[in-house]
């Protein structure tokens, strides 16, 4: 803050430095002090004011700070004598950015240049208060004017990008970059440009508006302002491409080859140019810049056939060019170029596979050794026909003998060789023995090569870690055939065996993450999640491997924090990214204005950011539902529900943005949505993720529609049980009656839409469905919604003047029976379904306590409302009549007594899993590992791991290992799981018994009635 | 196989497998940003094959006087693509930079006491052990000063090592 000193608004620096110094050491107490003594001698200075606002904002005080700066605002604005410092300003911005209220720092500063038109520094402030509002329009004119005022050439470069930014990020038209440039043209013209990032925006909005030449003449131009030679000859490399002169293009890239012959992307640019491809030079819109394709599709169109070879010649020859001139070992674009002109050749017709496959086998002779070997050909291997991709396996496989005499680059060769077979994906046609030995080699191959790492530091990755997942690929690989669920646990112990050795592999804690929740020992899962330490933008990119898991189980308080710590996240960062924007403007690096506006947006637009804050509510209203007081105060901090109704309506239309990191994701879960473990065997062994997106968006748009009506279908379910047995619901100027039905028929109406029916049709299929007319299976996927639309369509009933009523005999439909029979028919289910044994995945689990904490917990709420209603309070008066036995109040002892009895029912079957010894499920845990005599079926991988400590030579493998090897135990793995399984079902258990107690006050209560 | 080129936002969402790394640190969004905003020249990603992230440094140039210098705050590569000396490359662009565009006295770093295998190949790369910064790190562990001289500081002074430890409070410069 010491910046902040000086003369302000006449104050003399050293009445407010002791403020200031109290608010740097958070003694705002100290500081409110001070700030009452400076006010009592300066009493209508606008910056003692401020200062106190701060002060007041900072203890938490947000009313009494709005005020007083509004306070200070208003004497500001009177004042006509007062200084307009830029002190006074930025302290009363800083109040009202922390109040929420940009809005009137802008306008402060905006009077403030009225006052003093000529004043920079002010105007600075203003644009500065424009840039946090995201007001391009403004931040162009304030540039313009202080641009106009002092001629420099930053100004014109803020006008020029809040300009661009209208066209990128608002609604400007393209026209607009013709402004910019007209801007540009006449400064460069009467001042030339110093910095290089002026020239890097000007070349951009040429760029825009298809202006290569012009753009390339700017470049001869200015040039010299790019410091770094390689920078500049890419961009004149684009230019020249996107102007359809390749051949000049290639000469460029030519160049720069000669200056770095390892640039990769460099190259396949080259050969694009030399080959005239186009495809790689159009505007890419569609490109996703977080997931790029891994094949582009090329289009030679232009070239004659003799062409064609003269071009892959000379691309041949500068490629032999470049590997004799280096000697350096480690360069592998000359070599892999090579490959890339053989798939040219390929896709042109020039060539066979086999070819193709020579060359493929000469890059591994060089780099096969390498960790990236197989993600640097897998390029290669896609274009290749499945047989022929057989075929490269077996001659690597031959060429297996010949192997380098050097351990590690063995070991190397040998991983590369099996990471090849993974990847070609025809590991499901495998015979399972084969499929066996192969993951018993795997972990051999791991064990035998441990001593190549004895010397290495903790810390460092170890030779062959890789192994072990790939071991656990095929171990479940293995079990998706047969079923066998020894092979999954396998996986496990081989996971939680490499995590022993070093325990720093996040490769194994991710697979881990994905088989115990699986297994249905999520808070097992949660551990390894949480040791994988990803914070802050990580959250982005890899909660997706928890969070659909957590938002389904009884885990709400590790869920909670899951959502709080990622939505706290997002939010400081949009809060922080203007002023960060505002740095980028001071610093003149102007390309990172432009840039970070477009990230903020695409953060914003992100499907999980969405997720979560629709998810966030639902939880809270989840964690209360059993007590109506707590629900409404919910509902209440959620304004009822109003917004997440605008957001259903919007979500169709909303652009979203997909940034999670699928790479990482195990090959039998690409996606959240897909596990290949749930349905039957559907022969894939590898799952390549980048046409996922689609299917994972429609499944966004079609839960986020859904979810974002539950709060105020909740609020208005609430509303109509409470008003079906009072005489009057207005109490406190709430809704009508009529208003309620009408907006909640309408709600039903809509949800019943998005399950594929008219509403009247939906009614039908649910009566069906609680009579046994229809079977359950027609809910399909959607079951927890078909209980969400039962319950919500029984509180509009009670209180609808189309009531749908039972018939005099009783036969006819009693929306209550639905209800209570839908949640019996699928609880009941879910139950009978799930073995009562501990190595079954549980994968009915979540669906169970869906049932619970969603739909029966909401009708649970109607029930709450409607008792509280029939209840003679002091505030409430009796009605008078004949309630107390009226049709309505037996429905409701009914549906209490009979909810009750059912959750009873759920948390007597989780007491009986609860309570199962541990040695019992030990037992379970471990004879599915053992091999007990047989010959086939799991157990050989488990055998090598029990026995791996038995003889450990610890001059071999150094003490770290060894010792790390002594410390496995498989029993407390075993352990592990079991204890994790049962936190999960103690959670869920906790959940029943809160609901049951609930339940049985209610029905205590009716019997009052 | 590297395209060097410079860091941006979206290599954020990108970098995941290279910041799993337990290693490897990542920082609040605001330090990120405010290096792009303020030193983009020095916070550059390398790209392999199928635009995969092999690795990336930032840093920064700051001091006045004789201490103006580059400064490597982070430096890392992914398992996929170590022992390719593709840190060592990272490294001699940014002393590139610093020595060539910005004109810096030399380049220096900070790294934990215990990382053996990273000051070896500071070592390697031409850094000296210039003094030790007592609990540096959290207040726990010591963090090593190291520096390279660029062709500026001609007789090297900038890397004589300091006789005495220092505390944290003693750094010129975060």
């Amino acid at each position: 803050m010491a910046s902040k000193f000086g003369l302000a608004g006449g104050i003399p620096e050293r009445r407010v430095r002791p403020i200031w110094d109290a608010i740097d050491s958070r003694q705002f107490k100290n500081a409110l002090k001070h700030s009452t003594a400076l006010l009592a001698k300066y009493p209508t200075s606008p910056y003692a004011l401020a200062l106190k606002a701060v002060i007041l904002e900072r203890m938490g005080k947000s009313d009494d700070a709005l005020s007083v700066s509004l306070n200070a605002k208003d004497l500001l604005y009177k004042n006509d004598s007062n200084l307009m410092d830029d002190l006074t300003l930025s302290t009363l911005q800083i109040v009202f950015q922390r109040l929420d209220h940009l809005d009137l720092a802008t306008n402060c500063y905006d009077h403030a240049c009225g006052k003093f038109p000529n004043n920079l520094e002010l105007m600075m402030g203003l644009f500065n208060c424009h840039v946090r509002e995201y007001s391009f329009v403004k931040q162009q004119q304030t540039a313009i004017k202080m641009y106009k005022l002092v001629g420099e050439e930053r100004f014109l470069l803020w006008a020029v990008c809040s300009i661009q930014l209208q066209v990128l990020c608002g609604n400007g038209g393209e026209k607009l970059l013709f402004l910019a440039e007209g801007l540009l043209k006449k400064h460069v013209a009467s001042h030339s440009l110093h910095e290089p990032e002026a020239l890097i925006v000007y070349i951009s909005i040429l760029e825009q508006q298809a202006k290569y030449g012009d753009a390339l003449e700017m470049l001869s131009k200015l040039g010299s302002l790019l410091m770094i030679e390689v920078d500049k000859l890419r961009m004149q490399g684009r230019l020249l491409a996107r102007q359809g002169d390749f051949a000049a293009a290639s000469k460029i890239y030519e160049k720069i080859l000669q200056l770095s012959s390892d640039d990769w992307e460099c190259f396949l640019h080259y050969l694009s140019c030399l080959l005239e491809d186009e495809s790689s030079w159009c505007n890419g819109a569609t490109d996703d810049p977080i997931h790029p394709k891994k094949i582009v599709d090329c289009k030679l169109l232009h070239l004659t056939d003799e062409e064609f070879d003269s071009r892959i010649l000379d691309a041949s020859n500068f490629v032999q060019k470049l590997q004799a001139d280096t000697s350096n070992n480690f360069l592998r674009c000359p070599y892999l170029g090579n490959l890339e002109i053989e798939r040219q050749k390929l896709l042109y017709g020039k060539n066979n596979d086999d070819e193709l496959i020579e060359s493929l086998m000469q890059y591994f002779s060089r780099f096969g050794h390498l960790a990236c070997f197989t993600s640097d050909v897998e390029k290669f291997l896609l274009v290749l026909s499945p047989d022929k991709k057989t075929k490269f396996l077996e001659k690597l496989r031959g060429n297996s003998r010949s192997l380098s005499t050097e351990p590690i680059k063995a070991l190397g060769q040998s991983i590369t060789l099996l990471k090849i077979q993974e990847l070609i994906g025809n590991m499901y046609k495998l015979p399972v023995v084969e499929l066996e030995s192969s993951a018993v080699q795997m972990l051999e191959m791991y064990l035998k090569n441990l001593p190549l790492s004895k010397d290495l530091d903790l810390q460092e990755s170890m030779h062959g870690e890789e192994l072990l997942s790939m071991a656990c690929n095929v171990l479940v690989q293995l079990f998706c055939r047969t079923r066998n669920f020894g092979y999954f646990m396998e996986a496990i112990m081989v996971l939680e065996f490499g995590l022993t050795i070093r325990r720093y592999v996040w490769q194994y804690k991710i697979l881990l993450v994905h088989l115990y929740s699986h297994l249905g020992a999520l808070s097992l899962a949660y551990e390894w999640y949480k040791a994988l330490d990803g914070k802050n933008i990580l959250m982005e990119t890899v909660s997706h491997h928890i969070l659909p898991q957590m938002l389904v189980s009884p885990l709400w308080m590790d869920l909670n924090n899951l959502l709080i710590d990622y939505l706290k996240f997002m939010d400081e960062h949009f809060r922080e990214s203007a002023d960060l924007t505002f740095l980028a403007y001071r610093h003149r690096n102007y390309s990172k204005v432009i840039e970070f506006v477009q990230f903020k947006e695409r953060l914003q637009h992100s499907n999980q950011y969405l997720m979560a804050r629709v998810e966030s509510p639902i939880l809270q209203l989840k964690q209360n539902a059993d007590n109506i007081e707590e629900e409404e105060s919910v509902l209440e901090s959620l304004k009822s529900g109003i917004h997440f109704l605008e957001l259903s309506k919007e979500i169709g239309s909303k652009s979203l943005t997909f940034n999670e990191d699928w790479q990482s994701r195990p090959w039998w879960t690409p996606t959240p949505e897909k596990n290949y473990l749930l349905g039957p065997f559907e022969g894939i062994s590898y799952c390549p993720k980048e046409n996922l997106v689609e299917e994972r968006e429609a499944n966004v748009r079609r839960v986020v529609e859904r979810k974002s009506l539950l709060p105020r279908m909740i609020y208005l379910s609430i509303q109509s049980a409470s008003a079906s047995l009072k005489e009057n619901l207005k109490v406190n100027g709430s809704m009508s009656d009529k208003n309620i039905s009408s907006e909640l028929k309408h709600l039903l109406g809509q949800y019943a839409k998005m399950l594929g029916f008219s509403l009247s049709d939906a009614i039908e299929v649910a009566m069906g469905v609680s009579k046994g007319q229809k079977s359950l299976e027609i809910f399909g996927a959607d079951m927890i919604d078909w209980l969400n639309f039962a319950v919500f369509f029984n509180a509009w009933n009670l209180n609808s003047h189309e009531v749908v009523q039972p018939n005099v005999d009783g036969s006819g439909p009693c929306t209550w029976d639905i209800v209570n029979s839908l949640l019996k028919k699928c609880i009941l289910e879910r139950i009978g379904s799930m073995e009562s044994h501990i190595c079954c995945p549980q994968s009915d689990l979540p669906s169970l306590v869906q049932l619970v904490t969603e739909p029966l917990a909401w009708h649970n709420l109607v029930m709450q409302c409607c008792v509280r209603s029939s209840l003679p309070s002091g505030k409430k008066k009796k009605k008078s009549g004949s309630t107390d036995q009226s049709p309505l109040s037996h429905r409701v002892r009914d549906s209490i007594q009979s909810i009750c009895g059912l959750v009873e029912e759920v948390a007597k079957w989780l007491k009986h899993h609860i309570n199962r010894s541990e040695d019992e499920n030990l037992d379970i845990i471990l004879s599915s590992v053992r091999r007990n005599g047989q010959d086939e079926g799991p157990g050989q991988i488990f055998q090598i791991l029990e026995t791996s400590n038995a003889s450990i030579n610890e001059t071999q493998l150094g003490d770290r290992i060894s010792q790390a090897l002594k410390s496995w135990s498989p029993v407390s793995v075993a352990r592990k799981i079991i204890t994790g399984q049962r936190t999960v079902l103690d959670k869920f258990l906790g959940i029943c018994e809160s609901k049951i107690k609930s339940l049985q006050a209610l029905q205590h209560q009716m019997a009052q009635v | 196989m590297t395209t060097i080129r410079r860091f941006c936002c979206n290599d954020l969402l990108r970098f995941t497998s290279v910041n799993l790394d337990h290693l490897t640190e990542t920082f609040n969004m605001s330090f990120y940003m405010t290096y792009l905003a303020r030193w983009p020249d020095y916070f550059h990603v390398a790209e392999g094959p199928g635009n995969r992230i092999m690795g990336y440094i930032m840093g920064k140039v700051e001091g006045q006087g004789e201490s103006w210098h580059g400064h490597v705050t982070a430096v890392t590569v992914s398992p996929e693509y170590r022992r390719q000396q593709l840190a060592k490359k990272l490294m001699n662009l940014l002393e590139d930079i610093s020595d060539k565009i910005d004109k810096a006295y030399f380049v220096d770093l900070f790294v934990r006491a215990s990382n053996t295998p990273a000051i070896n190949m500071y070592e390697k790369l031409g850094y000296v052990i210039y003094r030790r910064v007592l609990r540096y790190y959290s207040g726990e562990e010591d963090g090593l000063d190291m520096r390279k001289a660029l062709s500026r500081d001609v007789e090297k002074k900038s890397m004589i090592p300091l006789k005495r430890p220092v505390t944290p409070d003693e750094l010129e410069y975060d």
